[in-house]
């Protein structure tokens, strides 16, 4: 089987509220009154004992990321929960999958946050940049018509601040800053390795593919990352070079137990609650105006219409096998699942390797770990099964950094 | 008094050369000149309420920048911008004398802006359910935090008419078209939904103003009505039974009727 690498990702639910069929939301709306801070305690305390677990297992990575106001994912501030892995850890990297940039009214705080980040854990860290969910326009009033320009001059004025020595200004649309001169620099050179996690807008993959970052697929079914990893592909040739497999990633949540038959009454029911509860999301809120274009909003309804393309929340548990949103199985099973990854769409990086979903309790979770670092990870490894960080293998998406990034094709 | 006919044939729009930036017009209609600003929607076509005032006007009804056949713009970013289009407008239009000014909801707050830095290019000022006034402890419902069938519930108290406005729900084109103008309508309003300038800068405008509101309107607060009245110099109000937020397609022979009738009294 071709080689993978694979980092543990949780997403730090707050799994006790009331159903997705009793709610409209679990985003924006849904009241924080059934949040208690000591529950969240003991979470917080799982969650980040199960990041350090994936470093004594042998994970090539962890991740957090950003999201707002909500009970999906309890984790605001990426960076808080990565200074905490950082410090609990040593070697393992961590990824901040990741800012969302255009939320920030002055970028420079994220170049400062991830740059102490990568100084605090000598050269760990990788840095995603996402626009946030259309829910997060809603939730901190950030203009949803500007979120792509905003990303993009964001993530132009943070590289600028990485490579370039201070004090420059900043003239911008969106930012005008007279002294960008951040202390720290980056303790990797030129900078951290930048991903683009995503879910699939055009825009977003051909840029990816031109700067030769890794892209990563989020919740989607096998069939609709096989079309991106192909626009990515695509993109990559007409810049001139072959994408490589490190280059594209899916997060895919799987679980893998003793048989097919234990891992599914294991599973079932935490998925439901990350598919049914965590995204019951109206498209109002998911797709507030502006935030997607017109030709991508055109596609997403003709492909609604064609192909009978479902919500999260209206999907069927047997319909998220299938359509391989989730992997559950043996690690036999899960291994194949994961090789039609490597061998047929040429991708490298799965994250989401047996994360905590929904309401899965610790021991699931350690169990679900422990099995697929010992099980199925050998299958896309040299003998050993050591990870990547053992193997002196760079981040992916560090040694691309130095190539020019060569001019848009025009459209 | 204007006779008020509600049934309302097709007309075409033409495209005027702004300043260099193209805007889909129509027009119809004969008498004193009324320029008539949409909301943030019903784009596209001769409403019946345009019919009805063209009954006793000259009834010129652009689409503003990003709606309707006028392509959006990437200078558009705010309200001042749009008040010095629709002054390239008047004057790309020859109105040289002062005009009656109409807008309605979203395009009623560009009136009262409009009305506010140009108050002597107009002969009368009227708004209809006007959004854009701040108005203490209350908020306009937010239009963008709901899908299209609780906004036309929203807007309409009586859906008898509706059927001249909602678009069909397997309409793909109509849905993306909807969706642009509601991302124009962000770019203007997204994260301030009133202008707190406003209730001072209103002292400004000295022509006779009508504000038109619903019986009942649950998009704006009807408290926006009376309060844009008591700021405007020479305010009165008018109030159309039976009506919500849509008042136009609700009753449009009479939103019309009111609004001729006050233009007709205006000297």
């Amino acid at each position: 089987m071709n080689e993978m690498q694979f980092f543990h990702f949780g997403l730090m639910p707050y799994p006790f509220i009331p159903p997705g069929e009793e709610i409209q939301s679990t985003w924006v709306t849904l009241s924080n009154r059934h949040y208690d801070p000591k529950v969240g305690a003991r979470l917080y305390r799982e969650y980040l004992d199960q990041a350090v677990l994936a470093e004594k297992l042998g994970y090539d990575g962890t991740c957090v990321n950003e999201h707002h106001q909500n009970a999906y994912g309890t984790m605001p501030d990426p960076n808080v929960m990565g200074s905490q892995i950082v410090a609990r850890t040593s070697r393992i990297p961590v990824g901040i999958i990741g800012n969302a940039l255009p939320l920030h009214s002055n970028p420079v705080r994220v170049a400062e946050a991830v740059a102490m980040l990568d100084v605090l854990s000598e050269g760990r860290i990788i840095s995603g940049f996402v626009r946030g969910t259309g829910m997060e326009y809603h939730s901190m009033r950030a203009n949803p018509a500007y979120s792509r320009e905003r990303f993009w001059e964001a993530h132009d004025l943070i590289i600028k601040a990485w490579t370039d020595d201070g004090p420059f200004a900043w003239k911008g649309k969106h930012f005008d800053i007279p002294y960008v001169n951040p202390w720290p620099k980056p303790y990797q050179q030129p900078h951290p390795p930048i991903w683009l996690p995503g879910t699939g807008s055009v825009e977003t993959i051909q840029e990816a593919a031109r700067r030769r970052y890794p892209f990563m697929m989020v919740f989607a079914p096998l069939s609709f990352t096989k079309i991106n990893y192909e626009l990515y592909h695509r993109a990559a040739e007409e810049a001139g070079y072959e994408a490589s497999p490190e280059q594209l990633a899916f997060c895919v949540p799987t679980y893998v137990a003793e048989t097919d038959e234990i891992a599914h009454a294991e599973a079932r029911e935490h998925y439901l609650w990350l598919f049914h509860t965590g995204l019951k999301v109206p498209a109002f809120q998911h797709f507030p105006p502006g935030y997607t274009s017109g030709r991508s909003l055109r596609g997403m309804l003709e492909g609604r219409a064609r192909f009978g393309m479902k919500d999260h929340w209206e999907l069927t548990y047997e319909e998220l096998i299938e359509e391989q949103y989730i992997i559950v199985g043996s690690p036999q099973t899960v291994a194949e699942k994961l090789n039609v990854y490597a061998e047929e769409c040429g991708a490298g990086i799965h994250v989401g390797s047996s994360m905590q979903v929904g309401n899965m309790p610790h021991w699931k979770v350690v169990k679900n770990m422990t099995l697929f670092a010992e099980e199925v990870m050998p299958h896309f490894r040299p003998p050993g099964n050591k990870p990547a960080w053992e193997r002196g293998v760079p981040l992916p998406g560090a040694a691309d950094l130095v190539r020019p990034v060569p001019d848009p094709v025009p459209a | 008094m204007a006779v008020v006919d509600l049934k309302a044939p097709a007309v075409e729009p033409v495209v005027l050369d702004v300043a260099g930036t193209p805007v889909a017009m129509r027009r119809k209609g004969s008498g004193r000149p009324l320029l008539f600003l949409h909301g943030a929607g019903f784009t596209g076509r001769w409403l019946r309420f345009h019919e009805a005032l063209a009954q006793g006007a000259d009834v010129i009804a652009p689409e503003h920048i990003g709606f309707g056949g006028t392509p959006l713009q990437d200078w558009l970013d705010g309200f001042d911008d749009l008040v010095l289009h629709y002054d390239d407008v008047r004057a790309a239009l020859g109105l040289d004398e002062p005009f009656d000014l109409v807008g309605y909801s979203l395009g009623g707050w560009i009136a009262a802006a409009y009305a506010i830095f140009y108050p002597e290019r107009l002969r009368s000022l009227t708004l209809i359910t006007p959004a854009g006034l701040p108005l203490e402890g209350q908020s306009v419902v937010d239009l963008f935090h709901m899908g299209p069938e609780e906004l036309f519930g929203t807007l309409f108290n009586d859906p008898a008419n509706i059927g001249e406005v909602a678009p069909d729900p397997e309409d793909i084109d109509a849905a993306v078209k909807g969706y642009e103008e509601a991302s124009t309508t962000a770019r203007l309003v997204w994260e301030r939904r009133d202008d707190p300038k406003m209730p001072r800068r209103l002292r400004r405008v000295t022509c006779p103003a009508l504000v038109v509101g619903a019986e009942h309107d649950r998009l704006v607060p009807d408290e926006a009505v009376d309060r844009y009245a008591q700021a405007l110099p020479d305010g009165r109000t008018v109030r159309i039974p039976g009506t919500g937020h849509a008042l136009i397609i609700e009753q449009p022979g009479a939103v019309a009727k009111a609004i001729l009738d006050f233009q007709e009294g205006v000297r």
